[in-house]
Parts: C-alpha cells; structure tokens; sequence
C-alpha cells in the first residue's frame, strides 16, 4: 500500500492529471454557468433549471483524466515489465490490486473533492448574475441544502467509481491504448447511441444502462421525477460496472501470468 | 595538365522512393495482427451500431420532431404551403405587381408572383417574392435562381413557351432581370398569380435544464396593388391553399374559390397566407441517424492510428525506422498516407454496409433515400473520409504528443465531447462547439439542409481536415528538432 503510494507520488504524470482533473471540472462547470441566461426560458420562474448539475457539468469532461490516470496505473506496468517485480513482491496478487483501487481512490477523492467545491464556488459567484436568482427560485447552490450536498459528494463518487472501473479495465485488457479506448468509449460513446435510439421505451432502459446517464443522475437536484433512474439508485448502476470490472480483474490477475 | 574525372561510383544509388517507405509502413501494419482486429473491429462496430439505430427507430421518426410535413409524399425536402390567388396565363404572357405592403411574420415571410404548372401539391413553380428581410429572390423547386437586394417592390414575370423570367424594379418602369428558368411541362394555360406565405417560426426555450425547439406556424399578410396580366384572361381571380390556420381569427379556406375580400374595388389585393414554398427545414436527416454508428467504430481507428506511432517509440523502434530513413517528415507523411488510405477503405465497407443493412432491417419508422441520390452517397462516401482524416489527425497528436494514452483521450476528447457537453448547453453554444472543433467533420454525414444545422457538409469537412493539416505540420516540425 505504501509502495503504491509512492509510485504515484514519485511519476510526474498523476500529478498532472489530478490538476487537470480539477481544471476540466472548474472550467466547463464555468462555461455552463456563464452561458446559461433566464431570458432563454418562457419565464425566469419556469426555468425548471438544475442550478447545481449545471455547475457541475465539468465532471463529463473531468472523468477522461480520472480514466487516463487509472489505467495507467496499472497498464504502466505491464508495459514496462515492473508488474513482474511488483507481483514477485507481493505474491497474494489481489492485494496489489486492492492497494492500487485504494490509493487512486485517496487521490481522485481529493482532486473530485477540490473541483466539486471550485465548480459550486463558482456557479454561486455567477448564476446570479444571470438571473437565477433566489427571487426566481434558484436559490444559490449551498452545501447545507440536502440535494445539493447529495449531488456534490454524489460528483465526487461518480469520479472515484469511474477511476475504478478504469482500474478494472486496464488490469483486464493490461494494454494501456486499449484500456483507454475502452472506457472512454464506454462513458461517451454509448449516450451518444442512446440518443439516436427514437423508441422511447427502449431509450429509457438503455439510459438507465449506461454508466454515464445512469451514474451523472446523482446530479439532479429538482424534478427527480423526470431522470430515468433516481440519483443514487444511478450512481449504483456505475458502482455495479465498476465492481464487476475490479472483480474481472482480480480474477485475471490471479490466474494469469503477468 | 591532363583533364582528371572526378570519381564516380559504379554502385547504382539505393532506392529513397517515397514508394518503398510506404510499402515498408503498409507491412508493419499489415503485420500486427492486434492491429488488423482494430480495423475489422471498426468496421463490424460502426455496422452494427448503425442497424441498432435503424432497427431502433419508433414510428416518431416518420411523424416529424419540429414541425408536421406538409405533404410526405413531396420528400423530405420539399414544402408547397402558402396561399396562391391565380388566374391562367396564355403562352406568351407576363404578369406585374407592385408588393405595396408586407406584414413581417417572419424574416423569411414572402409576398410576390408565382406562375406553376397546376394546383397540384409539388408542381413545379416558379416565385420572385419580396421578404421582410432577405430582400427579393427568384426561387424554382428547392433552388434560388435570383436574387435582389431590398428595394425594389415592382415584380414581373415574363413567359415564353416554358421559360419564366423574373425582373424587378423599384419604380415600375425601370426594369432589371433576375433570371431564367424552364419549368418542365408547363401547359399553355398556367397558373399565375399573386403568392402569399410565411415559414415556421422556430423557438428555442430553455427549460428542465434542456432546451425545447418548437415551430410555431406564422401567418404571412401583404398587400398588392398595379397587378396587370398580360393578356388579360377575363377570369376571376381563384384563391388556392390556406389563407390562415384555424384558431382566432381564422377564415374559412376553401379551395378554388372566388374571395371577393382579396380583390378589392380599388385595385388593391390583400393576401393572407400560412406556410412555404421551397426547402422544408424540419425533415429528419435519416441517412445521418444511420451513419452516426460510426462514432463507435471511430475508437479503434483512433486508438489504431495512435499506436501506430507511438508503439515505435515504446518499442525503440522508431531510431531503426529513422535510421534506414533519416528524412523524418517522409517517415510521417508515409504512415499517414497508409493508414488514411487503410481506415478510407474500410471507412467505405463499413459506410456502405451500414447503409445497406439498415435499409434491409429499417421497419416502417425509417425510410432511407436512394443511395444513388447525391447529398447520400456524398453523405456515405464522406464517412469513410471522415474516419481517414480522423486516423491523419490522431497520427499526428500521437506524434506529438508520443504518449498512447494522452493521445487517444485528447483526440476522442475533442471529436466526442462537444456532442457530449453540448447537451447541457444552449443551443447557441452548442453550435459554436459544433463549428470548431473537428466533430464539424461529421456534417459532412449532413443529407438534408435544417433549421439547425451548424456548419455545411463540405465546411464541416474543412474544419477537420485543417486540424489534421496543422497537427501533421506541427508534428513534422517536432520530429525533425527532437530527439526519437
């Protein structure tokens, strides 16, 4: 655990994609606030507008480099050959796996952490200004309201389960190209296919499926009645994908030669 | 002195033809079987994705999202609304008029002459109409034959057999030609008159965190006075389509009727009319719907064109290949020639298999155009196109960038998420996003002309193929200052 600890602290590149991380999650939660106007509803007060996961729309794009940092690191090492001394080490080899889920926990936990507040912060210095007043019935997101302290910690969650079941794909696929295509495309592009898909009923169940629309649901904090599944009933879709790769993964380590 | 020749080696020089190189990047692909499965695995996935869409599509698609079609068997492209007051026109005949006044119920709202083959939905026209804010245009079926700026509000046209000719004037006797066209099978009795209508008013509203795009119909209102016909016909003047939509204030409109309250006493003829003529923006872009499966076969080719290059690095095996070929840009510009000629073919038998398919499994819900009709092979052939610049262009971030992982996120990054993001965004937004990233490549997949589309097939096209030029430019620059 501790020798996994310092391998993530000692490469540069985790560093840099937790910066990113939050920057990605601050600056397109930013760009949302800032372009979304009351004058673009009927009336300011029949917006319906999720003040919160509109700030929060930045973890969309943040959750790519939560994905690169978690399966580089355990592709890194079926790369370079170091998953050998790793594994001649520790000969129980689940538990590499296990110590490498906890340590990019701690990590993207602390990056989902950061940007969460950063984005909230920022939504309440500029949604104001747009109109969403508390007047028109936006109040500014706050942590002491219940939804929104469920939306943000349920942010921060959603990062985390997507670094693990990153984590399980790259320890399944042990190739850091394929990993990456993988998960990614598992995250963007299956909602885009959703979309296209015009049955409604069809539509529904498969946004209830797919890890991204299932997961960002925690998000919502009005008009829950709307979502396709409730928040975090959506974020154990995620949790249950993510599980089933750690699982896959730890299985595969164990029976495979490295 | 003696004349001494410089030496001259006997040995014949070793070939350098750009043709080796390629023959030499084409086996190390070839070679890779992991490699290979990438290729058929796009193809199989872009496929497959495509008859899921097909195979998924409900009936709504038929029914229209916008707006409701005017007449389904016109196409998709085609809208014939409006209210038209003609009389017959004689083969050598013109009609004037002056556009004395124009409600502005639209920016595209039109008032003017129109002369068609029949009543008939669909028949051919042609129309030189004044607009509240484009000005005066000469239009026939979907295409503007002419055009003006505002101005002028005398109109005529002039027939001759079965060519039309549009002038305009600002005073009534300083006449200027618009154009000409033939209106195939125009019959010696013609229709012509004055033509009122108006489009749909397109309102996006924000609401539930999305936004909502209505078309609310519009009722166009113009007045017409000087309206000479040339011979004069000794008919009455006939009204044809609706004169409003039902709701308040609405007026009964039957057809082929005499309306006495259009043609006033004195000369002057108001006009009222719902609806258009010409390009109808609401259709569903089936072929589109269709194609975009090849998002999903995208990521192999993306990830595929990244290892292509930066495997070598990993491996070493970039000084070998830099060593037996020191001009480092040719190295560059033969990997992206094989793999965009690779990922073009099996752009193109994954495109036309997609089409086929979904053509075969698409129920009732989807009709998909010929594929012999230009804008869809242009729309089929361009997705193949699309995959190879996309494969040039994640080449060159991977030869920047040297790194698997960096690469393939920033290039699915930048080609995927503008879709993704988009969606929380206002429309307007979302456009820009659509305009300049290189997912304005996928416009070219564009077979019918929207009220919302962002960016033209061929700009769209543009757009990515520059960010390929650039990233390969700046990626030859990187590689001949660095080290490998």
């Amino acid at each position: 655990m501790h020798a996994e600890w310092t391998k993530l602290r000692t490469t540069r590149g985790p560093a840099w994609l937790l910066a990113a991380t939050v920057a990605a999650v601050v600056a397109v939660g930013a760009a949302s606030v800032a372009s979304v106007d009351v004058s673009q509803c009927p009336a300011p007060t029949e917006c319906h507008e999720d003040t919160t996961r509109l700030s929060l729309l930045g973890a969309r794009l943040g959750q790519a480099t939560v994905v690169v940092l978690a399966v580089l690191a355990i592709t890194n090492e079926h790369a370079t050959g170091m998953i050998r001394t790793t594994l001649a080490a520790v000969p129980r080899r689940h538990r590499v796996l296990w110590a490498k889920a906890v340590v990019v926990t701690v990590a993207v936990l602390a990056a989902g952490v950061l940007g969460v507040l950063g984005a909230l912060a920022t939504g309440r210095a500029v949604l104001p200004g747009n109109g969403f007043t508390a007047a028109n019935g936006y109040p500014p997101p706050s942590l002491t309201d219940g939804p929104t302290l469920r939306a943000a910690v349920g942010t921060v969650l959603y990062l985390v389960l997507v670094a693990l079941l990153a984590l399980g794909v790259g320890t399944v696929v042990r190739d850091t190209a394929g990993a990456v295509t993988t998960t990614l495309g598992l995250l963007y592009v299956v909602p885009l296919l959703v979309e296209l898909v015009a049955d409604p009923q069809w539509h529904d169940r498969l946004e209830r499926l797919a890890p991204m629309t299932a997961g960002l649901s925690v998000q919502a904090t009005r008009d829950l009645d709307r979502l396709p599944i409730g928040p975090w009933a959506g974020l154990g879709v995620l949790a249950a994908y993510s599980a089933t790769a750690l699982l896959l993964g730890a299985v595969l380590l164990e029976t495979r030669d490295p | 002195m003696p004349a001494v020749t410089p030496y001259r080696s006997a040995v014949p020089r070793g070939r350098d033809g750009f043709d080796r190189l390629l023959l030499a990047e084409w086996t190390k692909l070839r070679t890779v079987p992991r490699w290979m499965l990438a290729l058929v695995a796009a193809v199989v996935l872009t496929v497959f994705a495509g008859v899921l869409v097909a195979a998924g599509a409900g009936t709504e698609t038929a029914g229209g999202g916008g707006g409701e079609r005017p007449a389904p068997d016109l196409g998709v492209q085609y809208q014939d609304g409006g209210r038209f007051l003609h009389r017959p026109l004689a083969e050598d005949g013109s009609l004037v008029a002056r556009v004395a006044d124009q409600e502005n119920s639209h920016a595209w709202a039109k008032a003017g002459l129109m002369i068609r083959t029949s009543t008939r939905q669909g028949a051919p026209y042609a129309a030189v109409v004044v607009t509240p804010e484009h000005g005066v245009r000469f239009q026939s079926h979907l295409s503007i034959v002419g055009s003006a700026d505002d101005g002028p509000r005398w109109l005529r046209l002039d027939r001759s057999g079965a060519s039309v000719t549009a002038s305009v004037s600002a005073d009534g006797t300083d006449w200027r030609r618009l154009g000409t066209v033939r209106l195939r099978g125009l019959p010696p009795r013609a229709e012509a008159g004055l033509f009122v209508g108006s489009p749909e008013a397109v309102r996006a509203q924000r609401q539930f965190g999305g936004e909502n795009v209505t078309s609310v119909p519009t009722v166009g209102k113009a007045s017409f006075d000087g309206v000479r016909m040339d011979p004069d016909p000794r008919e009455p003047w006939r009204g044809h389509g609706p004169s409003a939509l039902t709701g308040p204030g609405a007026r009964d409109h039957d057809q082929d009727r005499s309306r006495a309250g259009e043609a006033g006493p004195d000369g002057v003829f108001t006009v009222t009319g719902a609806g258009d003529i010409g390009r109808y923006q609401y259709g569903h872009d089936t072929s589109e719907m269709v194609l975009s499966g090849v998002l999903v076969g995208m990521m192999a080719i993306v990830a595929l064109a990244v290892l292509f290059v930066t495997s070598e690095y990993r491996q070493g095996v970039i000084r070998t290949t830099f060593t037996a070929s020191p001009r480092r840009g040719r190295v560059l510009a033969a990997k992206a020639v094989v793999i965009g000629a690779v990922t073009f073919v099996a752009g193109l038998v994954a495109a036309f298999g997609t089409f086929l398919l979904a053509d075969a499994v698409s129920g009732a819900g989807l009709v998909l155009p010929a594929l012999s009709e230009g804008p869809v092979l242009r729309a089929v052939v361009g997705t193949a196109a699309v995959l190879a610049v996309v494969a040039v262009f994640s080449l060159g971030v991977a030869a920047l960038l040297r790194r698997a992982a960096a690469a393939i996120t920033v290039v699915l990054l930048v080609v995927l998420v503008p879709q993704v993001v988009a969606s929380g965004m206002p429309l307007s937004a979302a456009r820009w996003l659509e305009r300049l990233t290189p997912a304005a490549g996928l416009a070219i997949q564009q077979t019918v002309v929207r009220y919302d589309t962002a960016i033209g097939p061929w700009a769209g096209f543009g757009v990515l193929c520059g960010y390929a030029a650039v990233t390969l430019v700046a990626a030859g620059w990187r590689l001949r200052r660095g080290d490998a």
